[in-house]
């Protein structure tokens, strides 16, 4: 298999720099803990947020920290589509005969970020642990769902914005409110934001889906209800048909840069 | 001497200025962020005052915090590190003038122009936001003299902080990763991630005196009233002596890193 190639290829150029890789690796863990640090020293000030504890909320940050690493580990690619765009790369890969998109998974994947991937679930179980509920075996596959909903919404996002930016060419800024800002939302109940916010963050983009609503049907708080809040994940999983449409919309309007 | 050095930081001021769709999208990005962390710290504090700091004195923390970010940031300066790693970084030795402040003078003429390309507008459109999310005027005049005072200092002191990532970057080549250590230590006591008055007080009492806080909270912090007049000029002094010991230390590692680099041809 082809995936199986480029695999092998990215995991051997990785470790020509081991010594960069393990930096690297170091260094995006210190900045993690230091922020899940500033939420417990937030949280050791203020209780709660919400009606929201410290470990409920950080099981929010352990699945987003899980979601984001994992998805931006193997599609890292259309989060540099610009550059495949600005070097001309994106032209080489339209004209062989293999599916554009298994190429752009195919060309990055930063192995790295699978050190963000264990501290997620390392951040996970102790939240889990540290949390009251009485599991049965719907609460666990609800819990399930919610992961792979997230992987799901993460990935439609990063398609979404390799999209938009056939249009723009530039990486610009605000692009990164779709992506990284989506995270930073998600590392918090979502409610907790403005009406407008949540709303957006629910409907448009289905932050909710793998945040809010899954957690209060496991953690049976809220007042939504239950069977919406459990099958949420299923819908949020939903978004990422659009955002490949899109893209592959916005592709055939794809004019070269030239270089 | 000194001249040459005004004229680096020209150059990098003037070069900064021409990125303006950049900036025009960062303004909107910082805008969004200031939002966010607004609601955020809202939903914490509920009604109450932390600490003796207000819902209106947070929010106007958090704005100032989006229309100076340029200054907050740990960066090294945009060539700094490739010339380093690619070994250009010798070109430099052969100049008659101090590599240091050649270095110093290169950031601080970008995050200035950075920073001057981005306060106004996010300063505008937080003073015309509703209630509850916008931008106060500073408590007092002098209140606010001491914020400007704060600011400079601020600046000097977050590329005095800056500069010891280009230290490590000598010792590991790897610009990214020098970089991630100092700020994500930085960031964090600095009162980027969270704000530092909303944080414990028995921890705050330590982190006053660090020299992170002088990069954006103490100028902040005057100019929402939390801290005062006569407390803000005790603690101004023992930003400006931190500031000379960082640069002096600076200045001595980088000199004895550069006595061992060895430049590998090419």
């Amino acid at each position: 298999m082809l995936y199986k190639n480029y695999l092998k290829m990215h995991l051997k150029s990785s470790f020509q720099y081991r010594y960069n890789m393990m930096f690297i690796t170091f260094n995006q863990i210190l900045i993690n803990i230091s922020e899940i640090l500033a939420v417990y020293l937030l949280f050791s000030q203020f209780n709660s947020v919400a009606g929201w504890t410290f470990y409920q909320s950080l099981l929010m940050m352990g699945i987003v920290y899980t979601v984001f690493s994992l998805t931006e580990c193997f599609a890292r690619g259309y989060d540099e589509f610009p550059k495949l765009i600005k070097s001309g790369e994106l032209d080489r890969f339209l004209i062989r005969p293999v599916n554009i998109h298994y190429q752009i998974f195919g060309s990055k994947i930063e192995f790295t970020k699978l050190a963000r991937v264990i501290l997620g679930i390392v951040i996970s179980i102790i939240a889990i642990v540290n949390i009251n509920v009485d599991w049965n075996i719907l609460k666990v596959l609800v819990l399930i769902s919610t992961y792979i909903c997230g992987i799901f919404v993460i990935f439609g996002l990063f398609v979404l914005s390799a999209g938009i930016s056939i249009y723009t060419v530039e990486n610009l800024e605000f692009l990164n409110i779709l992506t990284n800002g989506s995270k930073e939302l998600a590392y918090y109940p979502i409610n907790i934001y403005a009406k407008w916010l949540t709303r957006i963050f629910t409907f448009i983009i289905p932050i909710a889906c793998f945040n809010y609503l899954p957690l209060s049907y496991i953690l049976e708080i809220g007042s939504i209800p239950s069977w919406l809040c459990a099958i949420s994940p299923l819908l949020g999983m939903l978004f990422v048909i659009p955002c490949i449409i899109f893209f592959n919309l916005s592709l055939r309007k794809y004019k070269s840069t030239g270089t | 001497m000194g001249k040459s050095y005004f004229g680096i930081f020209k150059m990098e001021f003037k070069g900064e200025l021409q990125y303006r769709a950049k900036a025009i999208s960062g303004i909107a990005t910082q805008f969004f962020w200031g939002l966010l962390q607004i609601y955020l710290y809202s939903a914490f504090m509920k009604s109450d005052t932390i600490n003796g700091l207000t819902i209106a004195q947070m929010t106007s923390y958090i704005w100032l915090g989006q229309a100076f970010f340029a200054m907050r940031y740990i960066v090294m300066g945009k060539r700094i590190g490739t010339e380093i790693t690619n070994g250009n970084v010798c070109y430099k030795f052969v100049r008659p003038i101090n590599i240091y402040n050649q270095w110093y003078a290169e950031g601080i003429g970008q995050k200035l122009a950075s920073t001057l390309l981005r306060f106004l507008p996010i300063i505008i459109i937080a003073v015309l936001l509703p209630e509850n999310l916008n931008l106060h005027a500073p408590t007092s005049f002098v209140a606010f003299v001491l914020f400007f005072l704060g600011l400079i200092l601020g600046l000097l002191m977050s590329h005095a902080i800056s500069m010891f990532a280009v230290f490590l970057t000598f010792k590991t080549l790897s610009e990214k990763g020098s970089i991630g250590i100092v700020s994500s230590i930085s960031n964090l006591l600095s009162g980027l991630i969270i704000p530092l008055p909303l944080l414990p007080e028995s921890i705050q009492n330590v982190l006053n005196y660090l020299p992170f806080r002088f990069i954006s909270d103490l100028p902040f912090r005057l100019y929402i009233g939390n801290v005062g007049i006569n407390e803000g000029l005790i603690y101004l002094a023992i930003g400006f002596a931190w500031l000379i010991v960082l640069i002096l230390l600076g200045k001595f590692l980088i000199n004895t890193a550069l006595k061992k680099a060895v430049i590998q041809g090419g």
